[in-house]
């Protein structure tokens, strides 16, 4: 059974997160356009990278990690979410990343673990 | 493996029952309008929420909405959990009308 770091740092730390998300985003889909056979592999890379760079922290925290990859063609999006959760622990970070092709939505959710 | 108490279980076709309730009750009947849509993602979420939180299950709730309106362009989404298999749940339900998708998730994570 892993070890987790008790006592110090149970609370999400959303910058952390937003910078391991901004280098998952970029290492997957920098500098590539929108392609509609790659998508698919494009999103689920993206989430599986962050997942395993937020589970390396070692934190006592269970993880949902959303991605969502659109063309650029003038249609509206709209997301949101709302969370029922214990505000002192768990956290969220949305990082929202475009090029001249697409626009690429990400979001973590952190609910901390009862130790 | 099968969860020993359904009133502490994560049932996905509850779930799904109250969030098709919930996007029809908010946006069922009505065509993309940019100046609403934000009011409509929150009410859709919100009353999920509620309606979640008052199964009186001990879970935290994780609700997304995504509402796009119809106009060719593609759409992917992939979501991936570290939580504990036996105990937690997600449920998705995909909606549309004539002129917008709507795609709500929810995730339900045992306290």
């Amino acid at each position: 059974m892993e070890e987790y770091n008790s006592g110090d740092e149970v609370i999400f730390n959303s910058d952390e997160a937003n910078t391991i998300v901004k280098e998952c985003i970029e290492g997957v889909i920098g500098g590539t356009d929108y392609d509609q056979s790659k998508v698919n592999q494009w999103t689920a890379n993206i989430v599986e990278h962050s997942l395993t760079h937020l589970v390396k922290q070692g934190r006592p925290f269970k993880y949902i990690v959303n991605c969502a990859i659109m063309q650029k063609t003038g249609a509206g999006l709209h997301t949101a979410n709302s969370c029922y959760w214990d505000t002192a622990t768990d956290g969220s970070c949305t990082v929202r990343w475009e090029n001249r092709t697409m626009y690429c939505v990400v979001s973590v959710f952190a609910v901390a673990v009862a130790l | 493996m099968f969860p020993l108490n359904l009133q502490t279980a994560f049932i996905v076709e509850e779930v799904s029952k109250i969030i098709k309730e919930s996007v029809e009750a908010a946006i069922g009947g009505n065509a993309y309008q940019h100046s609403r849509v934000n009011q409509w993602s929150t009410s859709v979420v919100e009353q999920c929420l509620s309606q979640l939180s008052k199964l009186g299950k001990p879970f935290k709730y994780i609700v997304t909405c995504i509402i796009m309106q119809k106009n060719g362009a593609g759409l992917q989404t992939a979501s991936t959990c570290f939580w504990d298999n036996s105990t937690d749940g997600s449920c998705a339900v995909r909606w549309e009308n004539k002129s917008m998708y709507c795609i709500v998730s929810v995730f339900g994570l045992a306290i």
